[in-house]
């Protein structure tokens, strides 16, 4: 065993030997900064959640008018927002009049143009906006009311829409998408093809958003294709 | 089978993860006798009926719920969030 006193000496010792090395190595550093900037404006490219793995164009049965249409959504802002515990009046509250949003109930959205609130748990939503930017002020605005967690590079977004989407769509979602159950500004929260989702209805043409983690882009992608074949499909990039 | 979610509708029993029975309570693990830990642990009654169990809706959700089964049919006779179930349990005991 050795003595506390003996030990703390010995690790602070160790600590500013450290502290005068790693001096050191910040001048060795930036005399090679500029060599790594370059390396990594090289490495460090951004990327769309849906690159590499979609190809824009017109894809599936090629005979007549695409039934199914996927738009590839870049650039918005998502963030979920948590409400403390109690807190779930206050953080309308809030939403009301900071934003002009209202907190939509179980299984609903509520959306406007491309901001809005989508339900996802209870006491959990997320939030959609044009852009991250737009969120920037969320964590401050409710701040002991609720948990704000950007989420803006940490999902995919797909829109979905044409006449055949929702027969495609009833392929892999075990929720009734029919009109009698389901419409726009309804919400759920499930999994395809063994992929969580969230998704949610925008309009009765049908338009559908599909939410999926970023890692998983790749093997939802690969169901998309498999079940909007059938009905000729359209890939369109998409900013918003 | 499907599970009504008292927050998301009626859904696949794929979405949800089976805990087992909602009746037993963990008893304070500093104070409880060896035997009473062991009971907690280990024993369950398997009755041929009605059970009230705990499942996690982890494709949806993310919620406990229990719910009333009949372990012969798989009726569902109730789903209640387990948080409720929690909350009701501890106020009866305050009062």
């Amino acid at each position: 065993m050795s003595d506390p006193a003996t030990t703390r000496a010995s690790s602070s010792q160790a600590f500013s030997s450290q502290a005068s090395s790693s001096q050191a190595a910040s001048s060795q550093a930036a005399s090679s900064q500029a060599a790594s900037s370059q390396a990594s404006a090289l490495l460090w490219r951004p990327r769309g959640a849906w690159e590499g793995a979609t190809k824009p164009g017109r894809h599936g049965a090629p005979d007549g008018a695409a039934g199914v249409r996927l738009t590839l959504r870049d650039g918005f802002g998502l963030a979920t927002l948590i409400a403390a515990d109690g807190k779930d009046a206050d953080l309308q509250a809030i939403l009301a009049e900071r934003f002009g949003l209202s907190l939509p109930e179980a299984g609903a959205a509520q959306i406007e143009g491309e901001r809005g609130l989508i339900w996802s748990a209870p006491g959990q939503w997320l939030a959609l906006a044009p852009s991250p930017h737009v969120l920037r002020d969320l964590p401050e605005a409710l701040r002991g009311v609720a948990a704000v967690t950007d989420q803006s590079d940490s999902r995919a977004l797909v829109r979905i829409s044409g006449p055949q989407a929702r027969a495609m769509l009833a392929k892999g979602v075990a929720v009734d998408l029919h009109p009698r159950a389901f419409g726009p500004g309804r919400a759920a929260v499930t999994s395809i093809a063994h992929i969580g989702v969230q998704l949610w209805q925008r309009d009765a043409g049908p338009t559908y958003e599909i939410a999926v983690a970023r890692s998983f882009a790749g093997s939802f992608w690969g169901w998309l294709e498999h079940a909007a074949a059938e009905f000729g499909y359209e890939v369109e990039p998409g900013r918003v | 089978m499907r599970i009504r979610c008292p927050h998301c509708g009626e859904r696949d029993n794929g979405e949800f993860s089976y805990l087992g029975d909602a009746a037993p309570r963990r008893p304070d693990g500093m104070e409880a006798s060896a035997q009473a830990m062991h009971d907690y642990v280990y024993l369950r009654d398997n009755p041929a009926g009605t059970l009230r169990e705990l499942w996690y809706h982890a494709a949806g959700c993310r919620s406990w719920l229990v719910v009333t089964r009949d372990t012969r049919t798989h009726a569902i006779e109730a789903v209640e969030p387990a948080r409720d179930v929690a909350r009701a349990r501890s106020s009866g005991e305050a009062a």
